[in-house]
């Protein structure tokens, strides 16, 4: 039988090729860039502490992820992040569109708002249920902040005063075919009616490049069932493609007094129906604006 | 008969028992303490008012104490388990004497019914919500037979407590993973072994009560909380690998997906529980936001990191 040293000895140089491969992109930051790192660090582990919360965030354990994220953010992907005056030092629920295969948007979302706005945040983004269950990712991830997706757990963060990140497209914005690029799929209800019972601002957003980062070939719904995965889209390549990345915010966006929680359907779609307008707007308007599609090298420009 | 108000203890031989019989003693002396159990006791208690019994939980034993002492009140504490036995014996065996208890205790007028549950009810599972509430579904036996005896003699409570509410008052109380120094539970056995596994693809968050708070909270139960289901934590939550740490043993690391192969090498070395690798993988956290409107404000005097060094053992 394989002892289970072999095992051991075998995961851990695993773990530490794979940290020393992915260290190098940190050489890719400027000075000035990791100056930034250090200063949204600081005020990360002041907010949330050195020890991990009941969800698993654990800042320490988690800067090594999000400066590579931060170089990739950077110098990869070329994030321009618009909007930013309009988050306020106070809790929302990040509510974006989702694209691109393998959710990338999500890790560049919360990249932005823990190091370009003024008082940095981990966005806590609620992850599917097959997720947690998955070795490694499930660990480093909720050290990262992603939490699952339920509504218990979405309610308690936000009684904390923390900021979710939600894609209410779910499964089907990141599994789309290339003829809904850019189209928003219809959101699900459960996101408004927690805004609704916590009172918490909706902020929207929009990401604009991330459709092109794993350009999808087919959808095979027969092994994912069989695997029991949500969707297996499958990508012309799994390696991401450097598609410059627009980050839209929208303006926060209020609840109306006149519903609640426990309305009925056809009083709180109307709501949820605006808010993907806005949305699309945005995707539109973003799209207008975007980078020409990779090599090019005027591609980064100044945010506002 | 003698007329001074008596308290019983179910199971009264292990580590908490043993302190909460101590603390009973002392803090109710107009009362008669009562211990029962199958095993010896661990550590003696020192009190005029406290008197032990080995013994089988026999109808005719049981009915005989019931009969001679007229309790006020029962803590059943720890599961009616026989040593060794099948899932079905170890499953029929808890549910036929809690049946007995809570028939007993109705029969004689007892007042209160303190029942020590334990938050593996709830089962740890990969889409556990953080902070499960008492009213979340028990889903411990869905994929471990094993946790069949407990959850169905707690289930068996609850729907036994609400239909006598009146006549009794019944609590259930999930604590977290209680552990200390006189405590010989799975998890202490786990935190304190040079030998354990600890997964390096999953790190859990964790919840600890030191032995001699739950006993506070056992014994605060009897005046202060009332009929219904609490779950008993603290404010504090810990990873797996970093309450390991705290108590420094020298721990063995491993991916716990390859568990088929683990769990037959070290099911070899020490009793790995099937249930227990799960709560390795998956976090439980539970909400303790219930009983905390009944309990002293101050009643946990150890915090996490306390209650783990105390259990640090030197390296071999």
């Amino acid at each position: 039988m394989i002892s289970l040293d072999f095992f051991t000895k075998k995961f851990i140089s695993f773990e530490q090729v794979l940290e020393k491969k992915l260290s190098a992109y940190l050489e890719m930051l400027t000075s000035k860039e990791k100056e930034q790192v250090e200063k949204s660090y600081q005020a990360l582990l002041e907010k949330y502490g050195e020890n991990e919360d009941p969800w698993g965030l654990n800042i320490p354990k988690a800067r090594k992820s999000i400066e590579i994220l931060y170089a990739i953010y950077q110098h990869y992907f070329k994030v321009r992040f618009f909007g930013k005056e309009n988050i306020k030092d106070e809790h929302y629920m990040v509510i974006s569109n989702h694209s691109g295969q393998i959710a990338i948007d999500g890790l560049l979302i919360g990249c932005a708002f823990a190091f370009e706005v003024d008082k940095p945040r981990v966005l806590r983004p609620m992850v599917e249920r097959f997720f947690t269950a998955l070795p490694f990712i499930n660990k480093w991830s909720a050290e990262c902040g992603a939490v699952l997706g339920d509504r218990d757990n979405c309610l308690n963060l936000l009684k904390r005063k923390e900021s979710l990140l939600i894609f209410p497209e779910g499964v089907r914005g990141v599994s789309k075919s290339t003829s809904d690029f850019y189209k928003l799929q219809d959101f699900t209800t459960g996101f408004y009616r927690m805004a609704l019972k916590s009172g918490v601002k909706i902020l929207p957003v929009a990401v604009v490049g991330a459709e092109e980062v794993f350009p999808y070939v087919y959808q095979a719904k027969g092994i994912a069932q069989a695997l029991n995965l949500p969707a297996l889209p499958i990508s012309a390549n799994y390696f991401p493609l450097p598609s410059p990345i627009d980050i839209h915010v929208g303006k926060p966006i209020e609840l109306p007094t006149d519903i609640n929680s426990e309305s009925e359907d056809h009083l709180i779609t109307p709501h949820i129906r605006e808010i993907e307008r806005t949305i699309q707007e945005m995707i539109n308007e973003g799209r207008e604006k975007r980078r020409p599609w990779i090599f090019s090298k005027d591609q980064k420009k100044d945010a506002n | 008969m003698n007329k001074q108000p008596s308290i019983l203890i179910i199971g009264a031989a292990g580590g908490l028992a043993n302190i909460l019989c101590g603390i009973l003693s002392k803090r109710r002396s107009e009362c008669r303490v009562i211990g029962i159990d199958t095993r010896a006791l661990k550590n003696d208690i020192d009190f005029e008012n406290f008197s032990f019994e080995r013994m089988r939980y026999t109808r005719r034993n049981f009915e005989k104490l019931f009969r001679e002492n007229k309790f006020d009140a029962i803590y059943q504490l720890g599961r009616l388990t026989p040593p060794g036995g099948t899932i079905e014996q170890r499953l029929s065996f808890s549910l036929v004497n809690t049946n007995k208890v809570l028939e007993l205790a109705q029969k004689n007028k007892v007042k209160k019914y303190i029942l020590l549950s334990s938050y593996h009810v709830y089962g740890a599972l990969a889409d556990n919500p953080v902070f499960i509430t008492e009213d979340f579904p028990l889903r411990a036996s869905i994929k471990h037979s094993e946790l069949r005896d407990v959850t169905e003699v707690d289930a068996l409570c609850t729907n036994w407590m609400w239909k006598n509410q009146d006549s009794i008052e019944t609590v259930v109380l999930r604590p977290c993973n209680i552990i200390g120094p006189q405590i010989d539970n799975t998890i202490t056995k786990y935190l304190t072994s040079h030998m354990t596994p600890v997964p390096i693809d999953f790190n859990p968050i964790l919840q600890f009560i030191h032995e001699y708070d739950m006993a506070n909270i056992l014994f605060e139960t009897l005046d202060k909380v009332p009929t219904g289901v609490y779950n008993v934590a603290p404010d504090q939550t810990i990873s797996l690998q970093e309450a390991k740490k705290i108590i420094g043993t020298k721990n063995i690391p491993f991916p716990i997906f390859t568990v088929g192969v683990v769990s037959k090498v070290f099911k070899k070395l020490w009793t790995f529980p099937g249930y227990f690798l799960d709560f390795l993988m998956y976090s439980c956290v539970i909400d303790n936001s219930k009983i905390q409107k009944y309990i002293s404000k101050d009643i946990f005097k150890y915090d996490t990191k306390k209650t783990l060094s105390l259990l640090r053992k030197p390296l071999p």
